[in-house]
C-alpha cells in the first residue's frame, strides 16, 4: 500500500476501518486520510465497496471494525459541518413534494425539533437552488426531472447545509451533459471557498481532469495520496485488475 | 340529538380519524401494515374486554394498541435477521396473534359480547348504540367522542411533528444523517395507527378499517403533487366518501361501514378514471426522461 504522510489536520480520516456482509468481509482494513480543501475521488471497479465505503464512514451501515473521525471527532459531534450526496436512485422520487420542498428539507437538520423553517430557511433554499442553476424548476414535482436534474436537487438540498465536508456518491453518474456542467461548477466552487469534498466516482478516465486526491479501491485501500503521483498506472492497474486501463493514461489499446 | 345525525357524525369523524395518518401509511409503503396491525389487536381487544368490560374503554383501547405495536416490532425485527425477505415476516406474525384472538371469541371467553361477524366487518350502528347525556339532555353516541379524541390526536401529532414526519418519510437515511431520531419517531407514529385501528375496530371491524385508512389517501395521491394538498384532499374524500355510504347504507338499509368502504372505493375508481382521461388528452410533457 502506498500512502503519503497526512496532515495532521485532516478533514475526514478512516482507520482500519471494515466492513463484513454476513460472513464476506467487503471491505478490508482501510486507512486513508483527507486534507481540507481538495477533491478526492474514491475509484475502482464495479463491487469494490466504494459506496459501502461511504455509507460506513457516515454510520449508515455497521462496521465491524475500525474508526473514522471528521475533524478528529465522531461524526455524532459534527454531523452539521457534513453534507451527503446520496445516489439518486436512493429515494422515492414519486413522493409528493416540490424541488424547493426538498431543498428546504436541507435546514431541518440546524432547525432541530419542532423549530418549522422561516424566512431564512426559504432564502438559504432560493439560493441554493440559483447556485444548481435549478431555480426555474422549483415548483417542479421531484418525479418529473430528469436524472441530472434529480442530481443537482440532492446537490441544492446539500449547499443549504453549509457543510464543511461534502460526501457525493456518484454525482455524475447518469447525467446529462448541462447538469454535469452544473454540478462541477458548483464543486469547484466549493473547493474555492475552502470545502472539503468526497466523491465516490464511476469514471477513472476523467480523475486527473476533476480531482486533486484520490484514494483506489478494490475491498481494501490500493493506494491514496494526490492523484499526481498516486494516479499512477501500476496504481490503477493494482486496483482495476484484468481489465483494460490503457485508455485513462491517453494510450490506445487497439 | 337524533340517532341518526349521531350514526352520521360517527362515520365523519371514524373516517377522518383513520385517513389521515393513512396518508403516510401510504407514503412508508406500509399499506399492509395496516391490515397486520387491525388482525392483530384483536387477542388485545378480547382480553382488554374481559378486564375493562366495555369496548370503548380507553384502557382496552391502549392495551389492545400495544399489541398491534407486536406486529410493527416483531415484523422489523425479522426483518433484520436477513432470514426472510419481502412482507414474509409481515406474513408470519400477524395472523398468529389474529388466530390466538379467534380462538379466544370462539372458546373461552364466548360470554363475551363480541362474535366473529363484528370482528370482521365491525358495526357503526351498534358502535353508536350507547349515547353519552348530560342533564337529561342527548349529546350523541359515547363512542363518536372517543373517535372524536383520537382523531384530534392525530391531528395534533401530525401537525406537531408535521416537518420531522416529512423527512423521515421521504428520506430516513438524511434524517438519520442530519440528527432526528427516526426510529422513535416511527414507533410513536405506529402506536398512534395502533390506537386508531383498534378505535374504529367497532365501528369498522378488522378489514373495513383499512379501507378507511388507506383508500382516501391513495386516491388524493393520484391528483396531487404536494404533501399538504394530498393531507387536504384526503380529509376531504374522507368526508365524501363517509356521508355518502352513510347515506347509501340508509337509503338501502345496508351495513353503514360496508356502504362505506364501497364508497370510497368507488370514489377510487372515479378519480382513476379521470385522472386517466386526463392523462390521456392532455399533451405529454417532453422533459420526464429518467
Amino acid at each position: 500500500m502506498i500512502t503519503t504522510t497526512l496532515p495532521c489536520d485532516a478533514v475526514c480520516e478512516a482507520r482500519c476501518l471494515s466492513v463484513a456482509y454476513r460472513e464476506a468481509l467487503v471491505l478490508k482494513d482501510v486507512d486513508f486520510s483527507v486534507p481540507p480543501g481538495v477533491i478526492m475521488a474514491i475509484v475502482g471497479p464495479n463491487g469494490a465497496g466504494k459506496s459501502t465505503l461511504m455509507k460506513a464512514m457516515l454510520g449508515l451501515i455497521p462496521t465491524t471494525n475500525g474508526s473514522v473521525r471528521f475533524f478528529g471527532r465522531p461524526f455524532q459531534e459534527v454531523r452539521s459541518r457534513i453534507g451527503y450526496i446520496p445516489q439518486h436512485a436512493s429515494v422515492d422520487w414519486d413522493f409528493p413534494t416540490t424541488v424547493f420542498d426538498a431543498v428546504l428539507m436541507g435546514t431541518y437538520g440546524s432547525l432541530g425539533w419542532f423549530r418549522r423553517p422561516g424566512k431564512h430557511e426559504r432564502q438559504l433554499s432560493w439560493a441554493a437552488l440559483e447556485q444548481t442553476g435549478m431555480a426555474h424548476l422549483a415548483r417542479r414535482q421531484i418525479g418529473e426531472l430528469s436524472g441530472g436534474e434529480r442530481q443537482r436537487t440532492f446537490l441544492a438540498r446539500a449547499l443549504v447545509q453549509d457543510a464543511d465536508l461534502y460526501l457525493m456518491d456518484e454525482p455524475l453518474q447518469g447525467v446529462d451533459a448541462l447538469s454535469k456542467h452544473a454540478i462541477l461548477a458548483v464543486m469547484r466552487g466549493l473547493r474555492q471557498r475552502g470545502k472539503t469534498l468526497v466523491m465516490v466516482h464511476h469514471d477513472p478516465s476523467t480523475v486527473r481532469q476533476l480531482c486533486d486526491w484520490v484514494t483506489l479501491v478494490n475491498k481494501g485501500v490500493v493506494a491514496t495520496g494526490p492523484v499526481e503521483d498516486t494516479f499512477s498506472e501500476s496504481n490503477v492497474r493494482r486496483a482495476y485488475a484484468h481489465m483494460p486501463t490503457e485508455e485513462w493514461f491517453g494510450k490506445a489499446t487497439a | 340529538m337524533s340517532f341518526l345525525l349521531g350514526v352520521a357524525l360517527l362515520a365523519v369523524v371514524t373516517a377522518l380519524a383513520c385517513a389521515i395518518p393513512g396518508v403516510y401509511l401510504l407514503l412508508r409503503r406500509d399499506a399492509m401494515m395496516t391490515e397486520a396491525v387491525s388482525h392483530a389487536v384483536l387477542p388485545g381487544i378480547v382480553v382488554g374486554l374481559l378486564i375493562a368490560g366495555d369496548l370503548d374503554s380507553p384502557l382496552l383501547i391502549l392495551a389492545a394498541a400495544l399489541t398491534g405495536l407486536l406486529v410493527v416490532i416483531g415484523t422489523e425485527y425479522l426483518h433484520n435477521t436477513g432470514l426472510l425477505e419481502g412482507d414474509a415476516p409481515l406474513g408470519l406474525i400477524f395472523p398468529a396473534l389474529f388466530s390466538i384472538g379467534i380462538i379466544l371469541v370462539s372458546q373461552r371467553f364466548s360470554n363475551v359480547h363480541l362474535d366473529e361477524h363484528v370482528v370482521l366487518v365491525g358495526d357503526l350502528n351498534l358502535a353508536a348504540f350507547i349515547h353519552l347525556e348530560l342533564a337529561g339532555l342527548s349529546l350523541g353516541p359515547r363512542y363518536l367522542y372517543v373517535m372524536l379524541a383520537i382523531l384530534l390526536v392525530n391531528l395534533a401529532f401530525i401537525w406537531r411533528f408535521y416537518k420531522e414526519l416529512e423527512l423521515t418519510t421521504f428520506d430516513p437515511t438524511l434524517a438519520e444523517l442530519l440528527g432526528f431520531r427516526v426510529r422513535p419517531l416511527h414507533y410513536a407514529f405506529m402506536f398512534l395507527v395502533s390506537v386508531t385501528i383498534t378505535a374504529a375496530f367497532y365501528a369498522a371491524g378488522s378489514i373495513l378499517s383499512v379501507a378507511l385508512m388507506i383508500v382516501p389517501a391513495a386516491t388524493a395521491r393520484l391528483v396531487t403533487k404536494r404533501l399538504v394538498h394530498l393531507l387536504a384532499l384526503t380529509a376531504v374524500i374522507a368526508v365524501l366518501g363517509a356521508v355518502a355510504g352513510f347515506a347509501a347504507a340508509y337509503a338501502l338499509d345496508a351495513a353503514t361501514s360496508g356502504m362505506m368502504a364501497f364508497s370510497f372505493g368507488l370514489i377510487f375508481v372515479l378519480v382513476f378514471a379521470g385522472e386517466r382521461a386526463w392523462a390521456a388528452l392532455r399533451p405529454r410533457r417532453a422533459s420526464r426522461v429518467g
